[in-house]
């Protein structure tokens, strides 16, 4: 399929850059086509920088970066009317948000009140200033940043921001053989500078809506409500997977299947995104952390005891 | 979770051991209750345990069971054949008339096929929950105390004794017990499942069970701290005596109407005679011959009453008073009549009773005050009649055609009677000439032509059938009443009157002292044999049954030496089969039940072995077939699916199909597994792609929807290729 190989384009260009993260890659993509964010959580210095922008040379995008302190303010995000003297008028300047890949550096530092104001241009798409609403260029990627919630000095996201994001993305170290190629590769000069886009806007805006046309069937759409359903059932968990959440795991799956070539969704597509899109959904009792159980394995679990639709839906 | 209740290793060994446990309840139930076919409800009971054990779906086990209940129903009470028309006819006449009853209140009238089947509904219900018990609750406890409780009950109040009952039940109970326990352990603490270690957690439980077992049963017992309950409880009602729950005695039948079918024996002791020589006790005879059986023609004759010690007046006028003795009868069962040798002269008993005589049947009735009465103890006077051979041989044919009309009932015979009875008749004598040699022509024919004595396997005739007819020209096996009743009507066939008479024979020698003996007379020992007038002469007792040596005393008081020949007859005779027990309390003898229950007793216990390895040899097949299935199964699928359209309906079917024979063959698809993930290892673990192939296309079908581009004809290569591969 045509959509298939471009899309392999992007993840192989990305490849390129950041070594032995083709999955990540992947998601990544998975979230920008069904007009999603990513949330990446990791250490400072893997290469989540790296990753995005990447991305965004690949399909030609703008790229901007906030960097979240403490004492940014939303105005530093979303922009801000500056008066002009020469004129006499107030003149908007945007906020590095109004870009289309936007990198949001350490969130968790910043107070909530920017995070707020970042995760409400998210979700609308558009700014509001000064009674002015202003569209925020199409596509529209935030890929937001957090360090392990238990580092000093941070702010954490209440859970109906969290929401916002469709799927959270552990990076990880990469292994010792790809550290030694990344080594190798930065020895003369960075392998960013050197990277073409492979697609266009115009082409991803495409593809993000033939994503909506990939088909979801019945059973598919049963097993996704059965594993939200199974969520809110454990008993580590304090709060399940909102039907928001179960909307994401569909619109990532379809996504998913289109990467993989396919104009239908499968079990395994969901099973594949379903840790990503319900790690950072799951509430979990403070039991769980004392017993060292995390959202990730409560996952796994839904997934293993959830049986798979393998016959036609028929209805319950 | 991998639960212990999923192995069925486990399980079918504690259904096993709830089988026994319920084995242990039916066994009293069934001897206090004189109910026979125990096997067959423990069939019943095997039968629901299995297939609760194979978690066969109620919409088929409810059915077989059912179906066993309906087949249990026409085998024991008509013994038809169970996919007949008169078998449906019988199901539903039975059950309108229940229904009937049941409506209108008339609880007496249900039939005991009503009462089966609550019984077999009982017994359904108990399986079910024990089953519930075990697979659901693992827990047994309560039934095993009760089981317990009702077998210590039952051996204190009842003629039941539980003393090996009690041993088995406590083993198995604490098997069962230890088993569920240990079932329940393995559950709380989530132990992983495995046979062997399983095995090793019994071993203590074994080595437990059977130490103390051993203790319990070498221990010293000490003896019972009060009385029986029972009598001391019956002398606060007043009610000494047999206490409750005492085995059915067997009545007296008197319906003779229908002959034939098979025999087991019945050792029940009816009375014991006191007496100089075994003799043959005479009940009653029967005149009427209805083709099927016989009847006594009502008011044929007069009413004679005697008293202690009066003379009485019997067709047998007695014989020598120099032989005159007497017999001493002890009953055993009571009967509202006494039983007389042949030449009796007179009865005495402390009762004084009135015996009524009737000629019509030639029974001495007891009443006493006017009821019906029956003797326990009684003294018989009697010498046994003796009979001129000369006379006899004087009996001419001619003689009898002036004997007066109250012999024609004794001529009696029914107008189908088919005609080669009568040949047969005129071909046994035509080479004797007085009446008596034709008579005892024809009681010699039976032990010269090949006729078989024999209790087992005899028909009943069927309709339209002559009793005789079948008897001499078909089977020619039987037993006395199949001689006895094919003699008289021989004999009435050539106008000789003769008549069928009910008794019994001399029974078993038990005692002997100062010359006399002591017999013991059972049921064994009912008997019937003939009596024939010979004219001019008198009423003479004969006796066709092969084996048998009752016979009437032959004075020899003839010159010639020839006849004297042919009426040493008695050695000719082959030996008596088995003189102790040598006749049946058959139907037409009347001594027992019911005719076609005793029959049905008969064939089950010859055939017990063959019908219980039968069954259980079905149920190894059928059950080893469904353990094999995924052996077999395969060359029965490729060629269905062969057959079948290429839709993308039959390859989805078919894909289904291969997924069972897969997780049957070892390689278990888990719950939260995706079928390509479940594919690709299928594919890994035969060194295939094409479990891989099918699974896309299976998933294109189902959960793209896309069946139009499923090719079943293309991918059937791979389905039979991966399909064979599970039968390897």
């Amino acid at each position: 399929m045509k959509a298939q190989e471009r899309l392999e384009q992007v993840i192989d260009n990305i490849e390129k850059v950041i070594i032995g993260k083709r999955n990540i890659a992947e998601l990544s993509i998975v979230a920008m086509l069904s007009h999603g964010h990513v949330l990446l959580e990791d250490v400072p210095g893997v290469g989540k920088t790296m990753l995005v922008r990447a991305l965004a040379k690949s399909v030609g995008a703008d790229f901007k970066r906030i960097q979240f302190t403490p004492d940014l303010l939303p105005s530093d995000v979303i922009g801000v009317s500056i008066y002009n003297p020469k004129d006499m008028e107030f003149h908007f300047r945007p906020g590095p948000i109004m870009g289309n890949i936007v990198l949001a550096d350490e969130i968790n530092r910043t107070s909530p009140k920017t995070q707020s104001s970042l995760l409400e241009a998210m979700e609308e798409a558009s700014v509001t200033i000064d009674g002015v609403t202003m569209q925020i260029p199409k596509p529209f990627f935030v890929m937001a940043t957090q360090n392990p919630v238990e580092y000093e000095g941070t702010y954490p996201l209440p859970e109906a921001q969290l929401d916002r994001f469709l799927l959270k993305i552990k990076m990880g170290y990469p292994s010792s053989k790809e550290e030694m190629e990344v080594l190798s590769r930065s020895q003369i000069s960075a392998p960013i500078e050197d990277l073409q886009s492979v697609i266009t806007l115009e082409e991803l805006i495409r593809l993000q809506e033939e994503v909506k046309l990939v088909k979801v069937d019945e059973t598919i759409r049963s097993y996704i409500v059965e594993l939200a359903r199974h969520t809110r059932t454990e008993p580590y968990v304090y709060l399940g997977v909102s039907p928001r959440g179960s909307i994401a795991l569909m619109k990532a799956s379809q996504a998913y299947a289109m990467l993989k070539g396919r104009d239908y969704v499968t079990p395994d597509d969901v099973q594949h995104l379903a840790k990503f899109v319900f790690g950072h959904r799951i509430m979990l009792r403070s039991e769980a952390r004392y017993d060292g159980v995390t959202a990730e394995e409560i996952t796994d679990r839904i997934l293993a005891k959830t049986r798979v639709p393998v016959q036609r839906y028929v209805g319950q | 979770m991998n639960s212990i209740r999923k192995n069925k290793v486990f399980m079918a060994v504690l259904y096993v051991l709830v089988f026994l446990l319920l084995a242990e309840w039916l066994t009293p139930v069934m001897s206090l209750t004189a109910t026979a076919h125990k096997s067959l409800f423990l069939i019943f009971i095997g039968l629901g345990l299995v297939m609760a054990l194979a978690r066969v779906p109620w919409w088929i086990s409810g059915p077989v069971k059912i179906v066993y209940i309906l087949w249990f129903i026409v085998y024991v009470y008509t013994g038809q054949a169970f996919f007949s028309n008169s078998s449906i006819v019988f199901l539903w006449s039975d059950f309108t008339a229940n229904f009937i009853a049941l409506t209108s209140q008339n609880w007496a009238e249900t039939t005991d096929i009503f009462r089966t089947v609550l019984f077999f509904a009982l017994l359904w219900m108990a399986v079910y929950l024990i089953h519930y018990w075990v697979s659901f609750r693992l827990s047994i406890f309560l039934f095993y105390l009760l089981t317990v409780v009702f077998i210590a009950v039952l051996d204190t109040f009842s003629p039941y004794t539980g003393d090996t009952a009690i041993i088995r039940i406590m083993v198995i109970g604490l098997m069962l017990a230890g088993l569920l326990h240990l079932a329940r352990w393995i559950e709380t603490h989530r132990i992983p499942v495995r046979i062997d270690k399983i095995a090793v957690y019994i071993i203590p439980l074994l080595f437990m069970v059977a130490a103390s077992t051993a203790v319990a049963l070498y221990l010293p017992k000490a003896g019972p701290i009060w009385p029986d309950p029972v009598p001391y409880i019956t002398s606060f009602s007043g009610e000494a005596g047999t206490g409750p729950g005492t085995i059915g005695r067997i009545g007296y039948g008197v319906d003779d109407s229908q002959l034939g079918g098979s025999f087991i024996g019945d050792d029940t002791p009816v009375f014991r005679a006191e007496v100089e020589d075994g003799q043959y006790w005479k009940v009653e005879s029967k005149d009427f011959y209805t083709t099927k059986g016989w009847r006594v023609t009502r008011n044929a004759g007069d009413k004679f009453v005697y008293g202690n010690e009066e003379q009485v007046d019997t067709d047998f006028t007695p014989g020598d008073p120099e032989q005159e003795t007497t017999a001493l009868l002890s009953m055993e069962q009571e009967f509202p009549f006494v039983l007389y040798p042949y030449g009796t002269k007179s009865f005495l008993m402390n009762e004084t009773p009135d015996y009524e005589y009737d000629t019509a049947d030639q029974r001495f009735d007891t009443f006493f005050e006017g009821e019906v009465f029956e003797p326990e103890l009684y003294e018989v006077e009697f010498s046994e009649p003796s009979f001129s051979l000369t006379a006899l041989q004087e009996t001419s044919v001619e003689d009898l055609e002036e004997l007066p009309a109250e012999f024609d009932r004794f001529v009696q015979l029914p107008e189908e009677l088919p005609q080669r009875v009568r040949d047969l008749a005129v071909e046994i004598t035509e080479s004797s000439d007085s009446v008596y040699d034709k008579t005892r022509a024809i009681e010699r024919y039976f032990s010269n032509n090949n006729f078989e004595y024999s209790q087992q396997d005899i028909p009943v005739p069927e309709e339209g059938q002559d009793y005789v007819d079948q008897f001499l020209f078909e089977t020619k096996r039987g037993y006395c009443d199949n001689f006895s009743t094919s003699m008289v009507v021989l004999l009435r066939s050539l106008d000789i009157p003769a008549r069928w008479v009910k008794g019994f024979n001399e029974g078993e020698l038990i005692n002997s002292s100062d010359g006399r003996d002591i017999y013991e007379i059972t049921n064994n020992n009912a008997h019937s044999w003939v009596e024939a007038y010979m004219p001019g002469v008198g009423w003479m007792l004969f006796e066709p049954t092969i084996g048998f040596t009752g016979s009437s005393d032959v004075d020899f008081d003839l010159e010639t030496g020839e006849t004297t020949l042919e009426d040493v007859e008695m050695p000719d005779r082959p030996d008596p089969l088995q003189p102790e027990e040598p006749e049946v309390d058959a139907a037409g003898t009347g001594i027992t039940g019911p005719t076609f229950r005793e029959r049905l007793n008969q064939f089950f216990t010859e055939n017990k072995a063959k019908i219980v390895w039968g069954l259980i040899g079905l149920a190894l097949l059928a059950a080893i077939l469904f353990k094999m299935r995924s052996k077999w199964l395969p060359k029965v699928l490729i060629p269905y699916y062969r057959t079948r359209s290429g839709s993308a309906q039959t390859f989805e079917k078919a894909y289904l199909r291969l997924l069972k024979q897969l997780d049957l063959y070892g390689i278990k698809r888990r719950d939260g597994q995706t079928l390509r993930s479940y594919a690709a290892y299928i594919d890994s673990f035969f060194g295939t792609h094409e479990m891989s192939r099918l699974t896309a296309a299976y998933e294109q079908s189902v959960y793209g929807g896309n069946s139009d581009s499923v090719n079943w004809n293309e991918l059937k290569e791979s389905w039979e290729n991966l399909i064979n591969r599970t039968s390897g």
